[in-house]
């Protein structure tokens, strides 16, 4: 049975407060002697980064290798090494870790890096201004960075993004100052980065709109250290005084004296606070907590030590462990503090006589009957801020015990707890060693963790855990794939050439296999193709694009990789016009034309609605495009109907003509065409014809531009027939149609005389039926009666009565002997005149 | 006897998918707009948008949200006196650089606006890209105003997207499929997944692959991660593999409207001396002539929104064949008439009144019906002599059109008919009646008769094949299955039903009562699906063995709609069809087997069929027919736009383009 919780207890301020230091691991020689190092550590039971502080000496051949460049190393909290790298540019001004555990790295050239815990970093620059004047100190927190230029000047970057460094106000420094901290944005009140710096005997406050002087007189401060929560702040002068108020410096907090503290030696390495309400002050060979009130607990370790300060307490590396101070929490006090009459500390008791089989436990347990529920819930609370995984069991089995004597009691507490236990004691593991508290794990979020976990290259633990808290598997199979690609290259690069390709594919099959079993549907390949492809693995990226199922995110990459055809390929098959549009244009503004063409012209059937888009968008907006694309692929009948529509739009006639002879020859081109280049030679011919005929008239009629039909019509009416007479024959007008044209045009100008002798110029084609029911339509009854008598017989009853003259339709229908015609008319006729008429008629036959 | 059916059923059966939610969507989308601009607005609109837009909203929302003038937008000034100025239009190349000119204009005018391109259906690069090329893409903000289905009747939702048949098969720009997936969508998201798509066509085949992949991708949390209890099947239906029927002239009601007087949106221009017979209003509404929309009106023509929501009379009429639309309106007036006399005697003025307007309203149908009987003279013969189909008779009596000088669409109709039915046409006929089509055609525009040559290379390109000479031309035979099968189809699927007096009967009880003896093969293939026993035999006739005539439709013993099962039982039929054949179940995520639970249960479901690249009225009508012959199933209509035979023509022939460029000019 590990050690009673109480037993890392220590009291202060009369035993109201206890202060329980925890060890998380035990790491002899596993870090170097940390006083040779700049150190920075990241929270949340994050690691620690060293590199190796110049200004010190340092006996050569020991433990680190003696080299001349900095080289930054990575510990976790456990002491395990997670990287080490070289820094070859400018000397190395900061570094610090951001939200997302990447150590962020600053230079005195205004450069910084972020790395990853792989050793990946991007690159950004704080931009010319911070280069020329050089950075010489810079804070960084978790959200961004405050960096102070050569001039003294404060330049704040925002977020890891590469965002454009902003200038804070001027405070107007002469000279560096002597200590100085950043409260970042989501701590402050108006929302933005505060600076605070210790010049002379006084602190500036600088946010980017002012730089306003606190009027202090007890500086200068070795130390400005602001709380978690950034409500308060320590500050430490050069005689020894720490100080604490709050950070808008209107009430003063605490005083104390660290010459006090016998055991010092040496100046003050470290001001950090432990949670919210105490300060660690660390010497060379010293730790002291300081509380409140000016108490203090003393803690002895045989080396120097590395404190990072925690939301909820305060982590320190010393030689041998790597320990957590906290102020013990309510639940936990409340449940062991000795003689604690609380429900929870009784209903632990319970449990404790149940195991023992003690009748003591039922007793308890009616004592505090009415508030066991709440008892309840402090064990699994309490449960939660215990390091070991036995008094978490205990605590939680006592909470367990309870619930049996509730009648309705909402398990989802508990099982959470369970759950997350779990999960934070895997993590906590010193293989993984990051010693995250339950409340900075709800602090952080569970994605948080599994980010972290990631980044880390654990996926199979950071899979299990996001399975297990039913989170969406994606982030995780993400990052996997993306480091499995990056993973596959050193050995792919051995290979041959044909190895390469089997190397792509099974890496590719790998990923979608392992993805398809996990059900990460919606990881965006794109994405990790896009890495793929950063990485140099172009046909590991075209393989993975092809799993993406949204083709608008392929196919910009397609592009970007000069994957020319297959962007096109994608994008016609999308369906999806508009990313053709964008393929399209895109391409032929980086191509030279004939290689576009060629692209197309080549993807034959498959590309073929890329082409026919490329032409609607040609025929409108670049008919030049058009026509070089038409030529170029031998689109005869295309060039010719391109040649057509510009004939159309053609007003001067002798463009006109040459645009249909342009036709023409494009057509006469092509061997299935040739009913069509007779048609087109027909129309040139045509055109120079009316062109002539308009010459003739004198500009009075217009000939241009109509059809053969209305030529001939035309001139029939402007009375010449005999060149109607000529267009019919020379273009082959068929004779039905051009009486028919005649028919229509004679009537029109009302010349019936010729109508009547055009008529008599040979049998009519056509018949005389249509002579007159044009006539009648046309409103001249009289003259198509005449016609009447042409028509075939049997008509020529009901003809007449159209034509309004009843008694010749009577007569003929006596002169073929159709009573029953007659009788029909007879019925239908308009007045009675006519009637007596047809009845005279109709009583002759016998 | 189906028609008696027709008017109860309008009434009784309440639709069980609520289209109007589209018309909310639509709307709220449509102020969601306009509000993203602050301030006064000068709203510039594109001319093809209006129709539609009339559809969804009235002009006071337009002021309601800040829009202070309206213009159309065309080539040529722009004076605004507001900041804002709000350019509403569809992404083409032409009313971009319109836009553009615009822009370019008040620069040099040095007039200062704020300009929003709102887009409709969606933001495309290729408009970015025109106005970079043209320099003002960083004066214009861009959004878009994602116009979809907008419902036409209870039971008819459209895209209105005109052009949608000619881009498709002439230009090959294929982006309203594209839209037609995102509208489908919507559906799915508003009333869960199609439990099965079945379709036929090449354009099918995509826009079923397509609506595939988009939907796991917003597969999250709403409706279309969960097969639809209230759609059983959507069907699919391209438009190329029933090209007949368009060609065709219609014969229903609201089709011959159509066709004579061409229906745009639901409004047809009709003259006024017809629509404007002293109605009183308020008296029944019948016929109700709001103009929704911002049209210039001319001087002799109204424009009437045709709707039988506020028209019962319409309602009832709209499918009829019109041979009984006569009857049918006789019955009524003799009906009206007989309470008219009745109400006479004792009623009070104010109801007289309304007895009055109803008459009126009456009257103005029948008015419009007397114009329809002069015109359908002209039309029906043409109709019975493809019913007979000799092709022959036919041929001839294309080229005595032609020399008569007949509209242009009426015989390039009857030429692509005759192509489509037989085969092709022999070489020979075919380069003769073409060269009498260029020689002579002209007076529909004043256009100049070889300039048709184009159309009659479009209609002839493989990807439409409506107009092919027999044999092939070598360049032609390699593309598969150009031909269309109709003389198998006539046989299988019963097309054709010989309208002499002893068939009349079984013409009345088939579909093919909307052509008069003709069944349209896409309604058809819908049968194959939804309706099995249709296609083989008469619905109607089989039951009147077992129960009496007249009962059967109105006592409501109709069979039980048959579940979807795909093509079963067709799989041959259809395969002869060019064109991809699309099947495919889609249940992900809740396993529930299709087939079961439709059989126990009563509910009534609903098969939606969509047809790219637009339909008829007629096919509406027989769709309405086929619907009421069963319980349990209704079908809702889905379609890229209404369209009729002329208007397949024109567009092709690129007729709205050709007057857009003289206008420039």
């Amino acid at each position: 049975m590990p050690e009673h919780p109480t037993s890392s207890w220590q009291a202060m301020q009369d035993g109201n407060v206890f202060y329980r230091r925890q060890q998380m691991y035990s790491i002899p020689d596993k870090f170097p002697n940390l006083s040779d190092y700049i150190i920075a550590g990241c929270r949340y039971g994050g690691p620690l980064a060293l590199m190796r502080d110049h200004t010190k000496l340092i006996a050569l051949g020991k433990a680190s290798p003696a080299t001349t460049k900095s080289q930054i190393q990575i510990f976790s909290s456990a002491g395990e090494g997670l990287l080490s790298f070289s820094w070859d540019q400018g000397r190395i001004i900061r570094f610090g870790w951001t939200y997302d555990e990447r150590l962020a790295v600053l230079n005195e050239d205004g450069v910084y890096r972020l790395y990853d815990l792989q050793g990946d970093y991007e690159q950004f620059s704080l931009g010319t201004e911070a280069a020329e004047t050089g950075v010489i100190d810079a804070r960084i927190h978790e959200g961004g960075l405050v960096a102070l230029t050569g001039t003294f000047t404060l330049v704040e970057v925002k977020g890891w993004q590469g965002g454009r460094p902003l200038s804070l106000a001027n405070p107007g420094l002469s000279e560096p100052p002597r200590a100085w901290a950043v409260i970042p944005p989501d701590l402050t009140i108006s929302r933005h980065v505060e600076v605070l710096l210790s010049v002379d005997s006084t602190i500036y406050t600088v946010d980017n709109l002012e730089s306003v002087d606190q009027r202090l007189s007890r500086g200068p401060f070795t130390h400005v250290s602001p709380s978690p929560n950034g409500k308060s702040l320590a500050l430490h002068t050069f005689s020894g005084l720490l100080w604490v108020v709050s950070t808008d410096f209107q009430r003063s907090m605490a005083e104390f004296d660290t010459r006090s503290v016998v055991e010092a030696d040496g100046p003050v390495r470290q001001v950090e606070w432990c949670g919210n309400d105490a300060i660690l002050v660390t010497w060379d060979n010293a730790v002291s907590l300081i509380g409140p009130f000016g108490d203090r607990l003393q803690y002895f370790y045989n080396g120097p030590t590395f404190t990072v300060t925690e939301n909820d307490g305060v982590r320190i590396v010393g030689p041998d462990t790597c320990d957590f101070i906290q102020k013990v929490p309510t639940s936990t006090l409340s449940i062991f503090r000795p003689g604690s009459t609380s429900p929870s500390a009784i209903l632990y008791d319970a449990w404790e006589s149940f195991n023992q089989r003690s009748p003591k436990a039922d007793e308890s347990i009616r004592s505090i009957r009415l508030e066991l529920a709440k008892a309840v819930d402090e064990c699994i609370i309490a449960a939660g801020q215990e390091w070991e995984s036995y008094w978490q069991r205990q605590l939680l089995n006592a909470a367990k015990f309870g619930r049996g004597f509730l009648d309705l009691y909402d398990p989802t507490d508990f099982v959470n707890m369970g759950q997350t236990l779990r999960v934070l004691n895997a993590v906590h593991y010193y293989e993984i060693g990051i010693p995250i508290t339950y409340a900075q794990y709800t602090y952080t979020s569970s994605a948080h963790l599994i980010s972290r976990l990631t980044a880390r290259n654990v996926h199979l633990l950071a899979l299990r855990v996001s399975d297990y808290l039913s989170l969406k598997p994606d982030p995780v199979l993400k990052h996997w794939a993306i480091a499995k690609i990056l993973k596959s290259r050193p050995k792919i690069a051995a290979v041959a050439q044909e190895g390469e390709l089997g190397g792509d594919d099974e890496v590719c099959k790998v990923i979608v296999e392992k993805f398809q079993q996990l059900g990460g549907a919606d990881v965006s390949y794109a994405d990790i193709a896009k890495r793929a492809w950063e990485a140099g693995r172009t046909t590991l990226a075209t393989k993975l694009l092809d799993h993406e199922p949204k083709a608008s995110d392929q196919v910009p990459l397609l592009l970007s990789m000069k994957e020319d055809r297959l962007a096109l390929m994608k994008a016609v098959d999308s369906g999806d016009t508009d990313l053709v549009y964008q393929v399209l244009l895109s391409l032929h503004k980086r191509l030279p034309l004939g290689d576009f063409f060629h692209l197309i012209e080549d993807g034959g059937q498959k590309l073929a609605p890329a082409s026919r888009l490329l032409q609607v968008y040609a025929r409108e907006q670049n008919r030049e495009m058009l026509r070089d694309f038409y030529y170029s692929d031998d689109r005869r009948v295309e060039s010719a109907v391109l040649s057509l529509e510009e004939a159309s739009r053609a007003t001067e006639p002798a463009a006109k003509i040459a645009a249909v002879k342009a036709a023409q020859r494009f057509f006469s081109e092509d061997k299935d065409r040739t009913f069509e280049a007779k048609m087109m030679d027909e129309s040139a011919r045509l055109l120079a014809l009316q062109e002539q005929l308009e010459k003739g008239a004198e500009g009075n009629v217009v000939f241009f531009g109509l059809s053969i039909n209305d030529t001939i019509r035309m001139c029939l009416m402007h009375g010449l027939s005999k060149r109607a007479d000529k267009i019919k024959t020379d273009f082959k007008v068929a004779d039905k149609r051009f009486w028919y044209v005649k028919l229509y045009a004679l009537t029109e100008i009302r010349d019936f005389e010729n109508l009547e002798a055009f008529s008599k110029s040979k049998r009519s084609p056509i018949g005389y039926e249509p002579f007159v029911r044009h006539l009648l339509s046309k409103g001249y009854n009289k003259e198509a009666t005449a016609y009447v008598i042409r028509c075939d017989p049997p008509k020529r009853a009901d003809l007449y009565a159209e034509c309004g003259d009843w008694r010749l339709a009577g007569k003929e229908c006596k002169e073929r002997g159709d009573k029953g015609k007659l009788e029909e008319l007879r019925k239908k006729c308009p007045n009675s005149m006519i009637a007596r008429e047809l009845d005279q008629i109709l009583s002759s036959f016998k | 006897m189906a028609s008696t059916g027709h008017s109860t059923s309008q009434n009784d059966d309440q639709f069980t998918l609520d289209v109007t939610l589209l018309s909310e969507i639509n709307r709220k989308l449509l102020v969601d707009a306009f509000n993203s601009v602050n301030g006064a607005k000068t709203l510039v609109l594109d001319p093809a948008l209006a129709g539609p837009l009339g559809l969804v909203t009235e002009v006071a929302l337009f002021k309601q949200h800040g829009v202070d003038k309206m213009f159309w937008l065309e080539p040529g000034p722009l004076t605004s006196s507001t900041p804002n100025v709000v350019y509403l239009c569809r992404p083409s190349i032409k009313h971009i650089k319109v836009i553009a000119d615009h822009i370019k204009r008040h620069a040099r005018e040095s007039r200062k606006h704020v300009y929003t391109l709102l887009l409709v259906p969606r933001v495309s690069t290729l408009v970015s890209q025109i106005l970079e090329e043209e320099g003002v893409l960083g004066d214009v903000n861009i959004g878009a105003y994602n116009l979809q289905f907008i419902p036409l009747a209870s039971d008819v939702i459209s895209l209105e997207d005109e052009r949608a048949f000619k881009e498709i098969w002439v230009d090959g720009d294929e982006t309203i499929v594209f839209d037609s997936a995102q509208a489908l969508t919507t559906i799915q998201r508003l009333y869960g997944r199609f439990p099965r798509i079945v379709g036929k066509g090449d354009c099918a085949g995509r826009l079923a692959k397509l609506l595939q992949l988009q939907s796991p991708a917003t597969a999250n949390s709403d409706n279309s991660a969960i097969a639809s209890d209230k759609i059983d099947c959507l069907v699919i239906l391209d438009r190329r593999v029933d090209m007949i029927t368009p060609l065709l002239t219609q014969l229903t009601y609201e089709g011959l409207i159509d066709e004579v007087f061409t229906i745009k949106h639901s409004h047809v221009e009709l003259p006024t001396s017809l629509l404007s017979p002293p109605t009183p209003a308020g008296a029944g509404s019948s016929s109700s002539s709001t103009s929704a929309n911002v049209s210039v009106k001319k001087e002799s023509k109204k424009k009437h929104h045709l709707t039988a929501m506020s028209d019962p009379l319409f309602a009832e009429l709209r499918d009829l064949n019109f041979s009984s639309v006569g009857k049918r309106l006789n019955k009524v007036a003799r009906r009206l008439d007989e309470n008219y006399k009745t109400n006479l005697q004792s009623k009070t003025v104010a109801q007289l009144r309304d007895f009055v307007g109803k008459l009126g309203g009456l009257q103005s149908e029948h008015q419009s019906l007397r114009l329809h009987t002069g015109l359908s003279e002209l039309i029906v013969p043409h109709t019975h002599s493809e019913q007979f189909n000799k092709s022959l008779e036919i041929q001839q009596t294309i080229e005595e059109l032609i020399s008569q000088g007949a509209d242009l669409r009426l015989v390039i109709r009857l030429l692509c008919l005759v192509s489509v039915t037989s085969g092709g046409i022999k070489t020979k006929v075919l380069e003769n009646i073409k060269r009498e089509v260029l020689q002579s055609l002209s007076n529909a525009l004043k256009a100049y008769g070889y300039e048709y040559l184009p159309l009659l290379l479009a209609l002839s390109d493989p990807s439409l094949a409506m107009l092919l000479p027999n044999p092939l031309p070598a360049s032609m035979v390699s593309v598969p299955l150009a031909k269309y099968p109709y003389t198998s189809l006539r046989k299988s699927l019963r097309l054709l039903i010989d309208d002499s007096p002893e068939a009349l009967e079984e013409v009345e009880n088939d579909i093919s009562y909307v052509y008069s003896g003709y069944a349209p093969v896409s309604v058809r293939l819908v049968q194959c699906i939804a309706q099995k026993g249709g296609v083989l035999s008469n619905p109607a006739e089989k039951e009147r063995a077992n129960i009496n005539d007249d009962i059967l439709s109105n006592s409501g013993i109709k069979a039980q709609a048959h579940p979807i099962v795909g093509w079963k039982g067709f799989e041959d039929i259809v395969a002869t069809i060019p064109g991809e054949t699309v099947d495919m179940v889609q249940n992900r995520g809740i396993s529930s087997p299709p087939l079961v639970p439709m059989m126990h249960s009563e509910r009534t479901t609903t098969t939606v069929v969509f047809f790219i690249g637009g339909c008829t009225y007629t096919e509406i009508s027989a769709l309405r027919w086929v619907g009421r012959q069963n319980r349990g199933r209704r079908f809702l209509i889905a379609t890229t736009g209404i369209i009729s035979g002329a208007s397949v023509i024109d567009s092709i022939a690129g007729i709205g383009n050709a007057a857009g460029t003289k206008g420039i000019q």
